[in-house]
Parts: C-alpha cells; structure tokens; sequence
C-alpha cells in the first residue's frame, strides 16, 4: 500500500480489505527451494571472489572486496526474509538484487567481445530490483501505484534506452564493442554526461519520495521502512558520485567506499526488522504474563506496546456487526489500517484495529489477538462478577429496607390498634369504678382490672419500642437522647445535624447506639458513656465511647455482628476499639447523600 | 373549666371527654384530625386543649405541630400533649422555649382523674406538666457534675412533684410532710439551680427547663 499524497494514487488502496489473523499464504516454497536459492547465492559470491583470493600478483583491492560482498549479503538476507514472510515479495526482491550484483562481477571474469557486450548492457540491472525494494517495503514487495512504476520504469531510459544509444557511438578501451556503428567521442561524450545527469536526477526523485514516506509515517511504519532509509543514503551516495563524475570527470575514491559501506547497510537494516519482530516477541511476555489481571482501561496502551502500534484501537461488536472503540469511532480496515478479529469459541466479540505495516509480522499480530481475546473475556467475567456483586448489594440493602418497613408497620398497628383499645377500655374502667364506688368488692375487681390492664400497658409499650423505635420521628438527637436517659449508665449525647437524614440512615445510627450502649451496660463496667454524631461531607460518623474496662473482643457477640451486616448493607464501615483498660469504642460511619 | 379534646380514636376520646365531664369539667368539643381541633380552638376558645401527638394522616407528630400552630395564634390557652410513650427527647421538642401552659404526658395518667384535672388547671393557670416517668429519667440520667448534682435525695423528690406540675400543698400531701418544710425545699431547690426570686417569672417553669436543659 502506497501513501496518500503526492505520490500515492487515491482511490487505488482506499478499498478496504479487512485481514484475517492468519492470512493465506501464498507463494509457499518447500525447504529445498531455499537451500538450492542459498547454495548458489554462495557459489555466485565464491565465484565473484575468486579472483581476489586467487590472483597473487595483483594486490588485492578493498574496496572490490566490499563489492563483491554486497551480491552475498543481499541474497542470504533476502532468503531470509523470503523464508520468514513467503506472502512478501521484499524477500523475492532482495534475493534478486544480490544475484543481478553478481552479474556484473561474474561477466569481468569472461573473456570475449559477446562477453564484455552483455556486460555493457546489463550493469546496471540490480537497480530495477533495488528500487522497488525501497519502494515497497509497506507493501509486501509489490509495486501498487502507478507513480512508483513510473518511477521505475524511468530508470530504463538512461540505464538502457541510453546505454545501447551511447554503446553505438562510443569506442570503448577496456575491450571491442560489437554494437559500434558510428564512432563519434563527442556525442558519446554527451550521451554519457545524459545519462549520468538523468540517473542524478531520478535517484534524487527516488530519495524524495522515500523521504516524504519517512516524514508522513507513522511510528510502527518508520520502523518497517528503516531498510528503505538505509537504501535512500546509498542512493544519495549514488547520486554525489554521479553528481561527482559529471563535475569532476573521475571516480572519487572515497566516495565510491561510502557507496559501497552504504550498500551494505541495506541488509543489515532488513535482518535488524527481523531482529525487531523477535525482541518483540519479549513485550508479548509481559503482556501474556499480565493479562489476567488487565484493568479494562489499561488493555489498550498494554497491546499497543506489545505491537510497537501506538495508534492501536479496540473496537467493540455491535449489533449491526461493526465494531466501535471507547470513543465511538468505528474501528474498521482501509487505508494504512489493517483490522484483526478476535474471537471467543468461534465468535466474534472485538476487532483491533493496527497499523497495516505490522502485517509483515502476523504471528505477533495473531499473539496480541489471542492476548486480547483473554483480556477482553476476562474484562466482560469481571464486569459480570461486579454487576452481581452490586445485585447481592441491592438486595442486602432492600432486604433491610424490607424489614425496616415490616417493623414500622407492625409498631404502627400496634400503636393505632391494640395500644389505641387498651387505653379506651382503661378509661372506660375508670368510668366503671365511679359507678361501682358504693360496692367495694366489685370496686376491687375494677381496681385489680385497671391496674394488669396498666401493666399490660406498658409491657406492649416496650414491646412497640423494640420493634420500631417511633421516636425518631422526631429526629435522630431526640431519638438518641431517649436512648441516653434510659440507659442505665449515665450518658451524654453530642448530636449536632444540619437536618433529617435518610431513613435508614437514623435507623442505623439509633441502632448501632442502642446495641453499643447495651453491651456498654452489660460488659463494660463503665460509669459514663457518650454518644457523638456529626456529619462530615457526605459521611455521618456516629461514636458511642465509654471509660469501662475495655478489651471486647471485636465481635462483641451476634448483636454488634447484625448491626455490621446493617452498617455494610448501606456501605458503611463498623469498627470496635477496645484497648483493655481504655474504654471501647464502637464506631460507625454511614454514607449520606 | 373549658376543654377541648382531640385523638383520632373515638373510643379514646370519648373515655377521655366522659371522665372529664364526670370530674366537673366542661368538654366543648372532640376532634378526630388537626383541622376539627384547629376550628374547635377557634370556635371555643378553651382554656386547655388536649391533643394526641399522633394523628392522621401520617401518625408521627401532627398533633405536636397542631400544638406550635395554637401556640402561636393563642398563647393564653394551655395545651397538654399526650403520646402513647413519653421521651426525654420529645419532652424538651414538646415544651421547646417556653413550657408554660403546656404539659406532656403518658396517654395513660388519664385514668388517675383527679390527679389529671389538677395537671390541667395548672397548665391553664401557665404551669408546666411534664410526666413523672420523663422527670424521674431525666434525674436517673444525671451524671451529677451539674446543679443538680447539689440536690439531695429530698429535694429530688420534690423537684421531681415540682415538674409534674403538683402545687406546694400537693407535694405536702404526697410526701407526708409540712407546708412550710415543703417551700423550704422547694426554695432550696430553686437557688441550687440558679433560680433567684424576681417576682413575675414562674420559678416552677424555669426549675422544668433547668431540668430538660441539663
């Protein structure tokens, strides 16, 4: 896939092409296609060195060695890369480069005119494979855009078309020219400075264009075009020499060393992107190590760092079948993004969304898919778990409101009913005695009748009172104070509000004091105790200390346990100090909006 | 002695209105809500009205409120509040800042008629009748670092009568002792408390608020 502007074509790659983790492979060689390929890479540079090791009489050139290394390192790291990524034909286009660098090497060493002709004409053919190395590295060795073709294809002009023009005209020392039809120095003099000025000028495109791609790209995509920014210096290295023939008239040495170190730097920066992919493989290790416990919010930039793709986005499957990110952007493949499905038992249930570039390492691309795939099954178990804990929360919570409503129905009934009659039938008695004055016996009965009846009273009065405490009707600090002055320990209360609470927030708070005070009466051998209540923000913090003998074990029997269970169910916290021979302290702290 | 009565029980407030009448006083009216009592204070201008803390609709403490509102538009007219239980808590909302003429008692203290109709010519001549079991715990709570900690046993008992709203004679009677003993006590008390003798003020009232106070 080429960029956008200005070289790119629009239209061409803007089809989305949604990619599968795996892809197909095509172009699959078996092993002993590469072993053959290898093999003659070999012989090829043997051959293209033997020379050099061999001859004794002619000192042996560095640089003709740094050369005749270039072919060798081309093709062993292009069938490295063609073995690793056979669905890229960056690997097929290296190969070819080293071995179109043998030709000419190769060719020196056979005598004869057809010899030395075809050498003429075929010099120069590792820059048509070299060229599209560089220009297709993000997209798998194929040249998509018809400027890049162009681009191509222009180096035919002065690298062929030029070369059989100039070989027409220009008598040649090095050996006989068979294409010589019309000797003539001065025009081929001049086609000769044509073509330099061309070749310049085409490889200045060529640097341009990779340069733009450079600037424009994005940080996983720098990273896969470093081998073209390797090949882009020794096009410039081409160019300042070709730029330096046509000023200077001659080879500069120095000039033609940088070149030829710049050659190999190419190679290098291919096996380096393989390196890359494996180092890698040590981000997916900690990412695959962490993954159980990945917050949701933390998965995203955790698989972005594992794919080197900053840029990475999760998307979400909707209902329609698309898939939407954490900010309602669809995630979906087209342009310079690649989109790989992730799926649960078959199913699909997210889609991530990468950088195109990084499907020249699909095994890291499918590991980062499997590692979200946990992740994000994991992510839904835990939303799941959390929503039945907020359902068991709820419920705790209505189940004490539903029980708090029982209790306060029932005190009423007793209040309006059975409170209510006892009290008319104890006037009515009274009315009765009036009557029966002159007849003691039956004055006694009435008596007797009145007071069981007054008895009966007061036990159903109590009886009220511990169902439902009525009297927080009138707020919590009345209710605390009737609590206080009942208590057998003399007890101060300190209850300042700003206003009435929620229901069971008072609830809580009236029964935490009560049972507190309670156990205050029957363990604490104290002889004062206080009740402190303030609200703090958005908490009521509710305190009953007293100077008693301390040490309660801090599950001071069932009662303070259900009041825990009271406190919990509207997210309070209940917490006993005892410190023998400090006084206990039980301290309750309820939320209240 | 005009009354008016109100409680959402009938039988309640019949009881109630029939042992009133039998003691001599005269019941002008009977109310089952806050309204009927509000228009009967209007319509009669009693000399006491007698109303249930809970009433319809929601059986908290309308009748408390139906209290501060005759307060308020007829402060001469006393007012006894009575509940099915007493609080110390609910004592010091019911008398609030000024208890004269006001009283607050167990539904129950009915049935003792004579001591009930004293309790309501007190509260009509700007007493304070608070019942016996919110005084004696409000005494029983004490932690004895404040004025009433100077009290002794005797004077307890007294200032106990003195906030239920019995007269010096009264308290004489109950405590099988002299007249003239009894305001020595109850003069005792009074300067214990901080409560000199200015005159006007109803030391009896003050002695109540001290009490709720502490």
């Amino acid at each position: 896939m080429i960029l956008r502007a200005p070289f790119g074509v629009p239209g061409s790659d803007a089809v989305a092409r949604a990619r599968r983790v795996p892809r197909l492979h095509l172009d699959e060689h078996s092993l002993a296609f590469f072993v053959v390929l290898l093999a003659l890479a070999l012989v090829g540079e043997v051959l293209v060195l033997r020379p050099i090791l061999s001859t004794d009489d002619v000192p042996v050139s560095g640089i003709d060695v740094v050369f005749g290394l270039v072919g060798g390192s081309f093709a062993v790291s292009g069938l490295i890369a063609w073995r690793r990524r056979p669905d890229s034909r960056t690997g097929a286009l290296m190969t070819a480069t080293g071995f179109a660098f043998f030709i000419s090497p190769l060719l020196r060493q056979v005598d004869g005119a057809v010899a030395f002709m075809v050498w003429n004409l075929l010099v120069d053919t590792w820059i048509f494979f070299f060229v599209p190395v560089l220009l297709t590295l993000l997209t798998a060795g194929r040249l998509r855009s018809h400027r890049d073709r162009w681009l191509v294809a222009a180096y035919a002009f002065p690298l062929v078309l030029l070369q059989v023009v100039w070989l027409l005209f220009a008598e040649l020392e090095e050996g006989d020219n068979l294409l010589l039809a019309f000797p003539d120095e001065d025009v081929a003099h001049v086609l000769d400075r044509t073509q330099r000025g061309l070749l310049a000028l085409l490889l200045a495109v060529t640097i341009s264009v990779i340069a733009y791609r450079w600037w424009r790209a994005s940080a996983p995509r720098r990273r896969a075009l470093l081998p073209s920014l390797a090949g882009a210096a020794t096009l410039a290295m081409f160019m300042a020499l070709l730029t330096n023939d046509l000023l200077s008239g001659e080879r500069s040495d120095p000039l033609l060393w940088a070149t030829a170190c710049s050659l190999l730097s190419v190679p290098v920066a291919l096996m380096a992107g393989q390196l890359r992919s494996r180092l890698a493989r040590g981000a997916l290790a900690d990412l695959f190590r962490n993954i159980g416990s990945v917050r949701p919010e933390e998965l995203r930039p955790a698989l972005a760092r594992a794919l080197g793709d900053p840029d990475l986005r999760i998307g979400y499957l909707q209902s329609d079948g698309g898939y939407v990110d954490a900010d309602s952007r669809p995630v979906a493949a087209g342009g310079e993004r690649a989109m790989a499905r992730v799926e649960r038992d078959g199913r699909p249930i997210a889609a991530l969304g990468y950088d195109a570039s990084l499907d020249d390492d699909p095994e890291l691309v499918e590991a980062v898919t499997a590692a979200a795939a946990i992740a994000i099954d994991n992510a839904s178990l835990l939303a799941e778990r959390e929503a039945q804990l907020a359902e068991i929360k709820a419920s705790r919570e209505r189940i004490v409101a539903a029980g708090d409503a029982e209790r306060r129905r029932l005190e009423r009934n007793l209040h309006d009913g059975a409170q209510q009659r006892l009290v008319g039938i104890a006037l009515q008695l009274r009315l009765l005695q009036n009557r029966v004055s002159d007849d003691p016996s039956a004055a006694a009965l009435v008596t007797t009748a009145s007071d069981e009846l007054a008895n009966s009273l007061s036990e159903l009065r109590e009886l009220a009172r511990g169902i439902h405490p009525a009297v927080l009707e009138h707020g919590l600090p009345a209710a605390l104070e009737a609590l206080a002055t009942r208590a057998p320990v003399p007890t101060h209360v300190d209850c300042v509000l700003p206003g009435r609470l929620g229901e069971p927030v008072e609830l809580a708070a009236y029964f935490v004091s009560c049972e507190a005070l309670a156990n205050v009466a029957k363990y604490a051998q104290a002889t004062t105790a206080a009740i402190r209540v303030r609200q703090e923000g958005r908490r009521l913090l509710v305190e009953v200390a007293d100077n008693g003998i301390g040490g309660a074990d801090a599950a001071l029997g069932s009662g303070l346990r259900g009041l825990a269970d009271r406190v919990e169910a509207l997210d309070g916290t209940l917490r006993v100090t005892s410190p023998a021979g400090a006084g206990t302290t039980v301290r309750a702290e309820l939320p209240c909006a | 002695m005009r009354i008016v009565i109100a409680d959402d029980n009938l039988l309640v407030r019949r009881g109630i209105a029939a042992l009133l009448e039998e003691a001599g006083l005269q019941v002008t009216a009977q109310a089952g809500e806050v309204d009927g009592l509000l228009e009967a204070v209007e319509a009669e201008s009693p000399d006491v009205a007698i109303v249930d803390i809970r009433m319809p609709p929601t059986h908290t403490d309308e009748g408390l409120r139906a209290a501060q509102v005759i307060r308020e538009r007829h402060p001469e007219i006393g007012i006894v509040v009575l509940s099915q239980h007493v609080e110390t808590g609910v004592a010091a909302r019911v008398l609030a800042e000024h208890p004269a003429g006001l009283g607050y008692l167990l539904k129950d203290r009915v049935t003792d008629v004579s001591e009930f109709v004293a309790m309501l010519r007190n509260v009509a001549a700007g007493g304070t009748a608070l019942d016996p079991q919110v005084i004696s715990r409000l005494l029983a709570s004490d932690r004895g670092d404040g004025p009433l900690g100077a009290l002794t046993t005797r004077e307890r008992e007294v200032l106990q009568l003195v906030a239920e709203g019995h007269s010096n004679p009264a308290i004489a009677a109950r405590l099988d002792i002299t007249r003239r003993s009894t305001e020595k006590y109850v003069s005792s008390i009074f300067t214990k408390l901080g409560l000199p003798d200015t005159g006007n003020e109803n030391r009896r009232v003050l002695a109540v608020l001290k009490l709720l106070r502490n």
